[in-house]
Formats: structure tokens, C-alpha cells, sequence
């Protein structure tokens, strides 16, 4: 199988914007993170999109080594209300539009395992798009990115292919190192 | 026209016109009328015998003193330096009280030692009035219009006026409007050129969309159409422009409005639609538990309530950025 996250572009901490077909895309979540750990590397996963505890048996079952993943999951507290976080393991937010609170929990994250080589991956952009605008996300994307280099961490941002208008997808581009698109 | 024995001459001459549509009448000195033709029996309303051998009709004919004071005048003054006037435009009250604008002409003669004059009143009233309906067509129209001699601005309506910023005392004589309005050298080119290929294959252009920077500095979309009109020997040319700077933001905004949610709606359900393809072979598989299969299904339902609340805004939004909407499908898009 193509490797999709170039390991020496990781190597310089650069950030990527991996597309794939809907069909395929939680297929390339579980990919990037069996190759993230091959790597050596944690990643710290931030879900909008499946909830934290399907993720998990999901990546076991893929033969993910689960101490080397971290999760901000922002589904399970929507649906079920009141759950709480596993330091190390799973921070939850109330909502996939809060931003700030999604901000917060990354950088508590990322501070956990400071010390590590930490890539995170986040599911996906199509998935915020149903709940925040384009703009929104645009800027969201951006601070994230601008974070991401400053904390010298690289990244990865899922999306769907074909399913982003051109004026965020040249927005996107500008942010992060590479585009691949996996199909 | 019947004249006076001793001005047989003046008659005779006056003669050729009596069947012309223009008043003639021929004065003795200080204003006396000795020949008054049909056309200005039929124009004034005052027939021959009214007026041969009086002045007074020139006081019936300027009624008011003031008006009649500063007619006089202003032949005195042109007389002053020459012995004859062209085209001196008065307004007469006729018989019947109507108004009626006269273009006049004098020529003085002598007919048997005698000092003469003869005064052509050519009817402008009609004319006058199409010029006027013309000028206040061209005026009060919602549209920029400015006709051009050889590039010199001689028309710019108020359309112009309040699209521009430029006044008429601005741009009138003169052919700097045009970098005024293209400030930028090279977009101005790029105009010219343009202008140019389209006028190489034919003599007018239509709907030609350019940007023009205003007085106060703001944009505008403009759309051109262009007509060469004879006028005279001389050729003219009018153009037309239309201010379609908030159309085009409408549209554009439409169009982005339409971008958004057409990707706010299609990744997202394409992404909804996979997860329940994935939690069905999940559950098929028997690897995916109640409580979980409970979330992913919440979260399904959470995701398909907000892409239903998203439509709506972006059809509010669309209507209200969109005033030209009809009626029934701007209800249908505000959920009424």
C-alpha cells in the first residue's frame, strides 16, 4: 500500500491535507495513524465525526497501538450528555462548533505529551461543515496551523474529496505544507 | 403680402416668402409694421389689417412690459454694434393667449431711399418643445448617457452626473473623462483595446462590462453600449452605460451563497450516508455495541437536524441578498 504521509515532510513537522472519497475516508484515518506509529509517532486525533469509543475498537481491530493514540472527541457529549475525560486518553467537547473549547482540550493535549513526536490528525474538515461556515472554519484552520508551527508539531486535516469549494480549498492550500490526494 | 403702394420693392421681395411658413414682416422705422404675411397672420392670430400701418402689435404680442423691456433691449444692443440680428429666439403671446417661441432674422433694406426692415419669425415652438422632451428624456434617465464629438464630452445627463461624481461642468468640452474614470493606466489600455477590437468588426459595442473609479474613489461595474449617430455632417457617438455594481455583487454573492451550500450539503450527507454504511457492517459483524451504535445514530440524527437548519439560513440568506426574487419562490424560500 502507497504510503500516504511522506515520513522525511513529517520528519520537518509539515502539515498535510490528506482528500479522500467518502467511501474511503475513515479507511485513511486508520491508515495514517498505523503509519503515524510505525513512525514512532503519537497522535492525538481530533474527531468530529465517529465517537471516541468506535474509533478505539476500530483502530484495535486495524492492530493500532492504542497507548500511542489520544483522543479530543467531539460526538460522544452531544449524544449521551455527561461523560468524562481519561487524562492521557480522551478529552471531550460539547459540540464540534466550539471552537474554543476544541482549542482548549488540543492544547491540554499536545501539553500531555510534550516531549513526544506528536502528529496530530484531525477528521475530518467535511464534518465541520456542517457546523460551522466556511469562513469559520478557514479561520479556525489557520490558527490551528499557525499553532501547530509555532509548538514546531506536524499535522494532518482529513477531508472528503471534491467536496470543498475552490475558494476554501485555496485558502486550505496556503496553510499547510502539502496536498495529497488519495482517492 | 399685400404692402403699401411706395414699398412695392420691400412687397415684392417679401412676395417670394408670402406662401413660406415663417412670419415675415416688413417695418418702417420704429417698428411700424408695412407688410405682415399669412404665415404670420396664421402664427400671431393678428391678421393684416390689425396690424399694417400700427405698432401696437408688438405690445400684444410682448405682453408683459418687463419681458417686452428686455426684448428690446437686447435688439438695441445687437444693433447696436450691427444693423441686422440672426436667430434671436423670443416668446410671443398669440391671439389666443398660447405661447409660441420665434426664431428671429432681419435684413435692412432701402426701397425708394426708405429705410426698411425685414424680420423673418421662424416657429420653434415644436421644435423647441421635442428638444425639451429630448432633453429631459436624456436627463432623467436611469442610465449614464453621454454623447461624444470626436471624443469631446457635449452630453452628460444626471444619471452621469450621480454615477460618476463628475458634474457637467466637469467633463463637458473636454476628453479627460475617460482617465478620470480608468485612473489606472493599464486597466485603461486594456479598455481601449478592447473597445478598439470590438469597433474594428463593428460600429457599436453592447454590454460591455468595465470598472470606472468614481470622483469620491469608489468602484463600479459598468455596462456599455455604444451608437455612432450623424448629426449634421458631423458623426457622434452616444454611449450608454449602465451602473450594474450591485447586480454583479448580488450575483456574485448568490453564487457564493450557492458554493457554500452546496458543499455544506454534499460532503457532509455523502459523510452521514457512510457512517451508517459503516455502524450497518458493524453491527452485521457483530463488533459495534448498543450503546454504541446509539451514539453513532444520535450523531447522525444531530448532523442531519443541523444540515436541515443550515438550508434554511442560506435560504433566508439568499432572499434577503436577492430583493428581485418573485414573490412565490422568495416564500417558498423563507420556509413560509
Amino acid at each position: 500500500m502507497t504510503v500516504i504521509v511522506n515520513p522525511d515532510a513529517l520528519a520537518q513537522k509539515q502539515i498535510f491535507l490528506i482528500l479522500a472519497s467518502p467511501g474511503n475516508i475513515r479507511e485513511r484515518n486508520i491508515q495514517i495513524i498505523k503509519e503515524l506509529s510505525a513512525l514512532g509517532y503519537h497522535s492525538a486525533v481530533i474527531t468530529t465525526n465517529f465517537p471516541y469509543s468506535i474509533l478505539k475498537k476500530l483502530y484495535e481491530q486495524s492492530g493500532v497501538d492504542l497507548t500511542k493514540v489520544s483522543f479530543v472527541d467531539a460526538v460522544t457529549r452531544n449524544s449521551i450528555g455527561s461523560v468524562e475525560n481519561v487524562p492521557g486518553v480522551v478529552r471531550y467537547i460539547n459540540n464540534p462548533a466550539n471552537l474554543t473549547d476544541m482549542g482548549i482540550a488540543v492544547t491540554e493535549m499536545l501539553k500531555e505529551h510534550q516531549g513526544q513526536k506528536v502528529c496530530i490528525l484531525y477528521d475530518s474538515i467535511s464534518t465541520m461543515l456542517i457546523y460551522l461556515s466556511s469562513p469559520n472554519i478557514s479561520k479556525f484552520i489557520h490558527f490551528v496551523t499557525n499553532k501547530l508551527r509555532l509548538m514546531d508539531i506536524s499535522g494532518v486535516f482529513l477531508a472528503v474529496e471534491k467536496g470543498l469549494d475552490p475558494m476554501l480549498m485555496t485558502q486550505l492550500t496556503t496553510f499547510v505544507d502539502s496536498v495529497v490526494d488519495t482517492g | 403680402m399685400t404692402g403699401q403702394p411706395n414699398d412695392n420693392a420691400a412687397c415684392i421681395e417679401a412676395n417670394f416668402l408670402d406662401n413660406a411658413l415663417v412670419m415675415i414682416a416688413v417695418l418702417e422705422k420704429e417698428g411700424k409694421i408695412v407688410s405682415w404675411n399669412h404665415a404670420a397672420e396664421a402664427i400671431t392670430g393678428y391678421s393684416y389689417d390689425e396690424v399694417v400701418g400700427k405698432t401696437t402689435v408688438w405690445k400684444q404680442l410682448y405682453p408683459d412690459k418687463d419681458y417686452r423691456d428686455s426684448v428690446t433691449a437686447k435688439i438695441a444692443s445687437i444693433l447696436s454694434t450691427k444693423n441686422y440680428f440672426e436667430n434671436l429666439e423670443t416668446i410671443i403671446r398669440t391671439r389666443s393667449g398660447d405661447s409660441r417661441i420665434i426664431l428671429w432674422n432681419t435684413k435692412k433694406i432701402t426701397n425708394m431711399g426708405l429705410p426698411r426692415t425685414i424680420s423673418v419669425g421662424l416657429d420653434v415652438t415644436e421644435q423647441r418643445r421635442a428638444d425639451q422632451f429630448r432633453e429631459s428624456v436624456i436627463d432623467n434617465a436611469n442610465i449614464l448617457i453621454a454623447v461624444l464629438d470626436k471624443g469631446k464630452v457635449i452630453v452628460w445627463n444626471k444619471a452621469a452626473e450621480t454615477i460618476t461624481g463628475y458634474s457637467r461642468d466637469d467633463v463637458i468640452g473636454k476628453r479627460d473623462i475617460w482617465k478620470w474614470l480608468y485612473p489606472d493606466a493599464e486597466y485603461r489600455n486594456t479598455v481601449t483595446r478592447q473597445i478598439m477590437d470590438i469597433l474594428t468588426k463593428n460600429l457599436f459595442f453592447e454590454n460591455l462590462e468595465t470598472t470606472i473609479v468614481t470622483k469620491s474613489g469608489e468602484k463600479k461595474i459598468i455596462a456599455w453600449n455604444t451608437r455612432q449617430i450623424a448629426n449634421g455632417k458631423a458623426q457622434q457617438d452616444i454611449a450608454i452605460g449602465r451602473d450594474i455594481t450591485e447586480r454583479k455583487r448580488a450575483e456574485e454573492a448568490l453564487l457564493s451563497y450557492m458554493t457554500e451550500m452546496a458543499m455544506r450539503l454534499k460532503g457532509p450527507i455523502e459523510i452521514i450516508r457512510n457512517n451508517l454504511q459503516d455502524v450497518a457492517a458493524l453491527v452485521r459483524n457483530g463488533k459495534l455495541e448498543l450503546d454504541d451504535m446509539a451514539i453513532v445514530l444520535d450523531s447522525q440524527v444531530r448532523n442531519a437536524n443541523q444540515i436541515a437548519q443550515n438550508v434554511i439560513e442560506f435560504q433566508r440568506a439568499v432572499t434577503e441578498k436577492n430583493k428581485d426574487i418573485p414573490e412565490a419562490y422568495r416564500k417558498f424560500l423563507e420556509g413560509e
